[in-house]
């Protein structure tokens, strides 16, 4: 008789004990595979509601010292005006909102300010979208918080930039940040008082996106790629908190997964191993018959383990079956967008089939030793 | 010729209560075909004589040799080999593996490394053993009578040098008594080395010897 079946119908013959163990192994491969499978969709409803934020950038000149512009908040060299209609006008990217900004640390009123001008932000052809980036009219300033604070500046005053004219539109409300010292005017007007006609040192692109996304690269590099195209004298910065936010929602979404998985496989195998322990218990005058016999401990021992893997291997079956089920049943409810990317996974398949009968063989390690071990003098004596 | 020589084999159990010595320094020649009841009271070592011959019960001093191997000298699985090659065991609780039919449980000796034994034989002796008609029920579905019997052909099957049965009648009616006794005698007519725990006496007309255990002495009558 094989040891094979020797299992088989030891099975069949302890039926609760088997459905028990194999309930166990199916519980935690459909989990398992519920949840990746789940979590796939997961994974590609985070790209593409990510990607459908888009990425808010920074675009400046090409040669900008880095160093420099990190310390000073701005780029001390220029770059075409025009290249924000290049940027606009070109098919490749999509974006919500483009503006041009040329900004420098100037004195005034024996104080150090920073004037931008700012050109009315463009939207993409056919969508008028709501100015993320305030509009100002030529003529205008709005004045940052500390320089209103302590000039005493409020909405209609009359201010000279520069020998120029201009009015008080709005007073910003404290920011905490470079903002309080800051003067906004329209692009043009800093321009000429600047003299710096048609340059800007940066635009701004919110939500900026490549028309084409390919799964495959990652789509900020795709984005620079396309931006080197039409603006070869500009670089790219990410606004890292964007960038910061999406890493750690990746971070977050796996120690989930990674606190989660082996919480139930240390369940499921511990659930397993008291079950081959009372099996253990349960034949141990069987297992004494064997030892007389001449049955050595090594097929002992495998009608065990063996036993363990067939479980392990029909739980997993079982167990995948049911995890993409329900993945399926539930996951299109949960992950809308990217319903029809629930699909079976068959490489969690070959993974149920490899990992989960090892981690049965090895939750009844310690049964089977103990099967192994027992001394068939003394269990053959009992009564 | 001697097939199984004891020389002074000693063994001790500790227990909670302390030390109890089964057997103490028995010394036993049985001849190859000999016919040999061990008799004596509860607790004189009557089993404890059989598991050490059977290989099973390793003694604390002394040797157990059988066909001139000190089986004790032999590893754990060379004497698990041994022991499927030259011993069957016939128990008073029968033993028989309760989720495998009848003919299951005499092949189940065959699962030991390679054998030249097989269905036929087994078919063979279930019907020598009046078996045939239960062969495919489960132990659960036999008598004790029918369970004994099938331990035999299971003991039998590989055709052993010896056999060794502990009360193999001890649960059993006087007409299924005779018969296992009667079994057993067949076996030792074909040169068959038979060793037999029992307190019943209705073995001793095919008994060669008779020996008597005493608190772990050979008590010789």
């Amino acid at each position: 008789m094989t040891t094979f079946r020797l299992i088989l119908k030891e099975m069949l013959q302890r039926k609760l004990n088997f459905l028990l163990s194999l309930l166990a192994v199916v519980i935690a491969a459909a989990l398992f595979v519920s949840f990746f499978t789940a979590g796939e969709a997961s994974k590609n409803e985070t790209i593409r509601l990510m990607r459908d934020i888009g990425f808010n950038l920074r675009i400046i000149p090409e040669k900008t010292n880095m160093e420099k512009f990190w310390q000073r908040g701005y780029s001390e060299y220029t770059m075409p005006e025009s290249y924000v209609n290049e940027l606009a006008s070109y098919e490749g990217i999509s974006y919500a909102h483009i503006t041009a900004i040329l900004q420098k640390k100037v004195i005034w009123r024996d104080r150090e300010i920073f004037l931008t001008g700012i050109a009315p932000e463009l939207s993409p052809p056919g969508k008028k979208k709501t100015p993320m980036i305030f509009s100002i009219e030529r003529g205008n300033a709005y004045i940052g918080f500390e320089i209103a604070q302590s000039l005493g500046l409020g909405k209609g005053d009359i201010i000279e930039i520069f020998g120029k004219t201009f009015t008080v539109a709005h007073s910003l409300s404290e920011s905490g940040s470079k903002d309080d010292i800051r003067i906004y005017a329209h692009l043009y007007d800093v321009q000429g008082l600047l003299k710096i006609e048609n340059r800007i040192n940066e635009i701004k692109a919110l939500q900026c996106l490549c028309i084409e996304y390919n799964t495959h690269t990652n789509s900020l590099s795709m984005l620079r790629e396309q931006l080197a195209k039409i603006l070869p004298d500009a670089k790219v910065i990410l606004i890292q908190n964007i960038a910061s936010a999406r890493e750690n929602q990746r971070i977050m979404a796996e120690r989930y997964f990674g606190f989660i998985i082996p919480f139930i496989v240390i369940v499921c195998m511990s659930w397993i191993g008291i079950l081959a322990m009372l099996n253990v218990r349960e034949r141990r005058q069987e297992i004494g018959i064997m030892q007389a016999l001449g049955y050595s401990s090594s097929k002992i021992g495998a009608l065990f383990l063996g036993k363990a893997v067939l479980i392990g291997l029909i739980g997993a079956v079982v167990g995948f079956g049911i995890g993409t089920g329900l993945a399926l049943k539930f996951g299109p409810a949960i992950f809308k967008v990217t319903a029809n990317m629930i699909t079976p996974q068959i490489k969690l398949l070959y993974w149920a089939v490899i990992v989960s009968p090892a981690v049965c063989a090895l939750s009844v390690f310690i049964p089977s030793m103990i099967a192994v071990s027992q001394d068939p003098a003394i269990t053959l004596r009992e009564e | 010729m001697i097939m199984i020589r004891l020389e002074n084999a000693s063994k001790t159990y500790q227990t909670r209560h302390g030390q109890v010595r089964a057997l103490d320094r028995v010394s036993l020649h049985i001849n190859e075909g000999e016919f040999v009841v061990v008799r004596g009271p509860s607790g004189s070592g009557k089993t404890t004589l059989l598991l050490s011959i059977g290989g099973m019960l390793r003694p604390s001093e002394g040797q157990v040799l059988i066909k001139n191997s000190d089986i004790y000298a032999m590893s754990k699985k060379q004497r698990a080999r041994f022991r499927a090659e030259n011993i069957g065991f016939v128990f008073q609780l029968f033993h028989l593996v309760p989720y495998l039919n009848i003919i299951e449980n005499v092949l189940l000796p065959v699962g030991v490394g390679r054998s030249q034994y097989g269905q036929l034989d087994a078919k063979k002796l279930v019907d020598r053993l009046k078996l045939m008609e239960r062969m495919f029920h489960k132990p659960a579905e036999l008598s004790a009578g029918e369970k004994q019997r099938t331990a035999i052909a299971r003991a039998m099957l590989k055709n052993p040098k010896i056999i060794l049965a502990d009360e193999p009648t001890g649960n059993l009616d006087p007409e299924n008594s005779e018969e296992i006794i009667g079994h057993l005698a067949e076996f030792h007519s074909i040169g068959g080395t038979v060793i037999v725990v029992t307190h019943g006496k209705a073995v001793d007309q095919y008994a060669d010897r008779v020996v008597y255990l005493k608190k772990g002495h050979i008590d010789e009558p």
